[in-house]
């Protein structure tokens, strides 16, 4: 006969606002981090040190964007989710073909396009690799990892290569409020892209592929378009991200794949801005910044900078528990039965 | 729908293919343009010495990362184990501690990298590649705490304890002692993977985790056990490097990491049932040594080795894809 | 009012996957204004042909029309351009999008010729939208991932109206709504049919398919076997059509003396789930659960294996007490449990049938520390004669048998371990009439054998023909246990949607 052919209804708490407490508790936190340095270290919150800290942020802030977009096109789904952890090592690369270009003489319009062409590259290999080929992210990032540590040790035999340019001088060079123009361009760069995302769709769709990716192509959205796209950007902020490092280092020099768990850390312990429990570019963004002042205070009042490590795995174990937590209890009540 | 603690890895198609013989084909290849172009390749002393300071590490290494990676998780701090290992060791015997107590406690200090990655994984719910980067986090510092930034710790050759340079190139029956400690890790875990009753249950975790745990596998307890024999695993490598360096290098165990993942994915687009194993591993881990040793010996820049395995990587889990596509 | 030409038409349509048949030439027409009920047993095809319609699938042989001119439907964009929406029950939203982001992606007002787009328009219009199709007042800021399945649905719907589309499917919509949601669903189906839209119903709750649908098609191991007129309706003839000749074979139990106590469930609940449920059950009986969507079967069936948290209450088997920790901990009490959906939980799929059906008993098959191949052979090859498994081998890939050997082989899993206690969730949901008698007789020869035995299902007709005894749960508690004999689908339906007792029996 017939089926069970009526439902019960189905309640569902709606504690929406429930979840604000964790990006308040976080900011809370921020602050009295913040507070605690400044009272160890006069020099701590002086617009000198808060400037340097800013330039000091360009590089592992500008990759920590990139990643970001792709985290948040790939999804959070741990090993087969988005990720890009060749994106030190395109750093190092980039920095190499810059650095290099400048050594020989090149004019800096060539230098710069070059560089961001072999970002780009770089970031199109990973596309292909993973969006047409459909090889894992994990897997494909990390093999392009190698080959780039590879071929920026063949352009620069594992060595420094200084370089200095007009644009280098410009960039170090102190805009309004004592602080450089890099900090100012970086400051730029960064809300540039936060307001781009977020007033065009393109922030919306390319979280909706990440969310929930046969919602999005039900909506018309090209996946495999905005996933390939968010590893080509990726790798464009490594180009511009090695164009703020050779400024800052006056060349480029091995050794910037260890930026890598840094980048990482601002861009996974983000989620924690956001109350949708996401990588946001906004919230990678004071992540990045708030560990930059941490290592900076942590410099100040003469702490081990070995400690920022340890503190950077702490901070993301708690935040990557609580949000999991969080999730969960989202979706527990949406499942019904 | 299940919560699972892991998800799953890698593509699994069916068939063989012809485009598994043009692998075949091109690692002969290689091989014979090696013998070929390199006299010093195909040497007895040559094979020797990367089997035993090449493969032998390695693959212990990547067969404790087959072990994670057959359920469907990861371990990115397998090179932590390593080196925590290594610097109990090293900092036990500086203190004229007696051998076999400093290698026992070393082996529990990798144990415990282990230990704490489970609790990460089973009681918290983290998901095992963010829990095991967080662990490489701490771990790291920890390590430039205690080496005031990277300060290798050296041994005395005068003071060593008996036996110790014995674990790095003690030989039994004329076989370095790393080659039997690679052979016996082998042995135990192509036991537990592939003939044993757990075996099957962590297979079909890797497989379909929700499907082993609605059979009543002990889903957690199996996890947890994998971390934590994996862990174990990566410090017996610790072992070997403190013997073999005399010294310990801080952070030196991550260079295994990269190598160890792609070992054991490599092998897994060997076998028929695509997922990592022990046989396959091994084969990938010798492939990758004896073509970064030929390139090395046919004179090619050290430095385009790292391109160039990269890329032999990539070729490989290239191919593997499309296979996957072919049969979706 | 219903035009002389169809809107939609379906020629033929066939589909197959991995060799097993899905749909075998199913046609079907759709008048504008028209709503066309399709309904069937899980399995049938349903939504193998809406996935056709909506470009998810492209179909093997067959054609579409939509007035006169055939559709290529080849990606889902492409179906929405032709004009065939198509409302699916799994939520289509990402849950960390807002409600206005979800209602308008992929088409998002944009500030006249620039990339900017509009939040501002998107949050009004969508709270406009909201109120007004479905009086509903929703935050539009809300995110998704918190809204209840019921809200979602809405705007799932809502995001569907936005393109005005000329056919529209809606595909088990009301399963999880309440009452009033319900009520108002049907208005807006209502408003749609006024505008001459053709709307094609899925559904499986035969009284809403009496009150809203003009015609109706019964869909039955993937053919169109009949169809109705809405005069014609009659719960009786739909299901007779649902079921076909198989009815003999799905012959009522004969009765049988129970055994001794095996289980004693005493005051079990799981916050949110149900509340103080007590019951026994003997050697050698088979008892029914069931109960609307929400009411706390499933959950009831899931706690006793371990699967839900928070479970308090005292779970009696054999010696044993306390409520099982995990699945783990219950196969080693005795407990067996066959969860609903197959696919995802029950087999895995890449793996062969050999090792599936070992799964829970290979330490049984160990010799000189390995597994012996020839007593895990011998063991399976029992296992497949036992119940019927028809597949190409032993060492085939479960991916290649139809669902319902799939399903005898998640049964063959549990055989072989022995157990007590068998749980089962909708266990022949996507199986074919053969499979399914040869299911109920393996569950009644396990009962014949001492085991005891527990089957949710919303089927009622499944659940009479299995089980001595029928639980019904409604919001939670335990409102009844009826004689399965001796009950009618009205007697239960009456008691599982809250209203108790019937004040006058019904034949």
């Amino acid at each position: 006969m017939s089926d069970i052919t009526q439902s019960a209804p189905v309640a569902a708490p709606r504690s929406v606002r429930g979840q604000q407490w964790l990006q308040h508790v976080s900011l809370l936190i921020i602050v009295l981090v913040l507070a605690v340095f400044a009272w160890l270290s006069p020099i701590f919150l002086t617009v000198m040190n808060l400037g340097n800290v800013l330039q000091q942020t360009a590089v592992v802030g500008t990759l920590a964007l990139g990643l970001t977009l792709v985290l948040s096109g790939g999804g959070l789904q741990g090993i087969t989710g988005g990720i890009d952890l060749s994106i030190a090592a395109n750093l190092g690369l980039s920095a190499a073909v810059f650095a290099s270009q400048l050594n020989a003489g090149q004019p800096i319009a060539i230098a710069l396009l070059l560089t961001l062409l072999t970002g780009a590259a770089v970031g199109l290999f990973n596309a292909l690799a993973i969006v047409w080929l459909g090889i894992l992210p994990l897997l494909a990032t990390l093999t392009s990892m190698n080959i780039a540590i590879g071929l920026e040790m063949v352009l620069t035999s594992n060595a420094s290569v200084s370089a200095s340019s007009d644009l280098q001088n410009l960039l170090l060079g102190n805009g309004p409020l004592a602080v450089s123009w890099l900090g100012w361009s970086f400051l730029l760069l960064a809300f540039g892209v936060i307001a781009l995302s977020r007033l065009t769709s393109f922030g919306l769709r390319l979280q909706a592929v990440g969310s929930h990716p046969q919602a999005a192509n039900a909506a018309g959205i090209g996946v495999k378009r905005y996933q390939g796209l968010s590893y080509v950007l990726c790798g464009v902020s490594a180009a511009i991200a090695a164009i703020a490092s050779v400024s800052l280092l006056s060349g480029s020099s091995p050794g910037a794949n260890d930026n890598l768990l840094m980048v990482i850390a601002a861009a996974l312990l983000g989620v924690v801005f956001s109350r949708r429990l996401v990588p946001t570019l906004g919230g990678a963004l004071i992540s990045a910044l708030f560990l930059s002042l941490i290592a900076n205070g942590f410099q100040l009042i003469n702490v081990s900078s070995y400690w920022i490590n340890g503190v950077e795995g702490v901070l993301i174990l708690l935040v990557v528990a609580l949000t999991a937590l969080l999730r969960r209890r989202q979706s527990r009540r949406t499942q019904g039965v | 729908m299940s919560d699972s603690l892991l998800s799953p890895v890698a593509p699994r198609p069916r068939q063989t293919g012809w485009l598994r013989a043009i692998i075949v084909l091109t690692f002969v290849a290689l091989l014979v343009f090696f013998i070929v172009a390199a006299p010093a390749f195909a040497t007895v002393s040559n094979i020797r010495s990367v089997l035993l300071n090449n493969v032998a590490p390695l693959a212990i290494v990547a067969l404790a990362m087959t072990l994670v990676t057959r359920i469907g998780a990861i371990d990115l701090s397998v090179g932590t184990a390593i080196d925590i290992a290594c610097l109990v060791l090293v900092t036990l015997v500086l203190h004229q501690v007696s051998l076999p107590v400093a290698l026992f406690a070393a082996l529990i200090a990798a144990l415990l990298v282990g230990v704490f990655n489970a609790f990460l994984v089973t009681q918290l719910g983290v998901e095992p590649f963010l829990a095991t980067l967080g662990t490489l986090f701490i771990g790291q510092s920890v390590q430039q705490l205690s080496s005031n930034g990277g300060q290798p710790v050296y041994l005395l050759s005068q003071k060593l304890p008996d036996g110790f340079s014995a674990i790095g190139h003690g030989a039994l029956l004329g076989i370095p002692l790393p080659l039997w400690l690679l052979l016996l890790v082998a042995l135990a875990l192509y036991q537990l993977l592939h003939r044993s009753a757990t075996g099957r249950s962590l297979r079909v975790m890797g497989e379909q985790y929700s499907v082993a745990q609605h059979s009543g596998v002990p889903v957690k307890r199996l996890t947890a056990l994998a971390f934590i024999l994996a862990a174990l695993i990566a410090g017996i490598v610790g072992l070997i490097l403190a013997a073999n360096v005399k010294a310990w290098v801080p952070l030196s165990g991550n260079a295994y990491l990269l190598n160890a993942i792609g070992a054991s994915f490599i092998g897994a687009t060997f076998a028929p049932s695509r997922r990592p194993n022990v046989l396959g591993t091994l084969l990938g881990v010798v492939l990758l040594s004896f073509i970064a040793n030929g390139l090395l010996l046919v004179g090619w820049n050290f430095y385009w080795q790292q391109v160039a395995t990269g890329g032999l990587i990539f070729i490989v889990l290239a191919v593997g894809a499309l296979r996957a596509r072919r049969h979706s | 009012m219903v035009n002389n030409a169809p809107l939609l038409q379906l020629h033929a349509i066939s589909k197959a996957f991995d060799g097993v048949p899905a749909l075998q030439s199913v046609s079907l027409s759709v008048h504008a204004g028209e709503v066309h009920g399709l309904i069937g047993h899980n399995g049938a095809g349903k939504s193998t042909l809406i996935k056709v319609l909506g470009g998810i699938h492209a179909a093997d042989r067959g054609s579409i029309e939509l007035d006169g001119q055939p559709l290529t439907l080849a990606t889902p964009a492409q179906a929405q351009r032709q004009g065939i929406a198509i409302v699916h029950q799994e939520r289509l939203l990402p849950g960390s999008l807002t409600v206005a982001e979800a209602l308008w992606l992929g088409n998002e007002p944009r500030l006249a010729g620039t990339p900017f787009i509009l939040r501002r328009r998107m949050r009004q219009q969508a709270e406009q939208q909201l109120q007004q199709h479905f009086g509903l007042q929703l935050d539009p800021d809300a995110l998704i991932a918190t809204l209840s399945v019921a809200e979602q649905q809405l705007v799932q719907i809502c995001r569907v109206l936005q393109n005005a589309p000329r056919v529209v499917v809606l595909d088990e919509p009301t399963a999880a709504l309440a009452r009033h949601e319900v009520h108002a669903l049907f208005r807006v189906i209502e408003r749609m049919r006024q505008q001459g839209i053709a709307l094609l119903y899925v559904s499986h709750y035969l009284d809403e398919i009496q009150e809203l649908c003009q015609r109706v098609t019964v869909l039955r191991d993937g053919k169109d076997v009949a169809q109705f007129n809405a005069d014609q309706l009659s719960p009786a003839a739909l299901i007779a059509a649902m079921v076909g000749d198989a009815r003999h074979e799905l012959a009522p139990r004969q009765s049988r003396r129970a055994g001794a106590q095996v289980l004693q469930v005493t005051a079990l609940s799981a916050p949110g789930s149900f509340h103080s449920v007590s019951f026994t059950g003997r050697q050698g009986e088979i008892i029914g659960i069931t109960g609307l969507l929400g009411s706390g079967g499933k959950a009831l069936i899931r706690a006793l294996f371990g699967l839900e948290n928070g479970v308090s209450g005292k779970v009696t088997l054999g010696e044993v007490s306390g409520v099982p920790a995990s699945p783990h901990a219950a196969v080693k009490r005795g407990i067996a449990f066959v969860p609903e959906d197959r696919r995802a939980n029950g087999v895995a799929l890449d793996l062969s049938l050999r090792d599936n059906v070992t799964l829970t008993t290979v330490q049984r098959l160990l010799r000189w520390g390995g597994v012996s191949r020839q007593a895990e052979s011998e063991l399976v090859a029992k296992n497949i004669q036992q119940l019927d498994i028809r597949t190409p081998g032993q060492l085939a890939a479960l991916r290649q048998l139809s669902g319902g050997n799939q399903q005898k082989a998640v049964l063959a899993k549990w055989l072989n371990t022995g157990a007590r206690l068998y749980l089962l969730d909708e266990p022949t949901v996507g199986v074919d009439i053969a499979a399914k008698a040869a299911i109920y007789h393996t569950l009644q020869q396990l009962a014949d054998d001492g085991a005891l035995i527990l089957v949710f299902s919303t089927d009622l007709l499944e659940l009479q023909t299995l089980a001595d005894r029928i639980m019904v749960l409604a919001r939670g508690e335990h409102v009844a246990t009826l004689e399965a004999q001796h009950t009618s689908h009205q007697e239960i339906l009456s008691w599982a949607s809250g209203t108790g007792a019937l004040t006058e029996r019904a034949s």
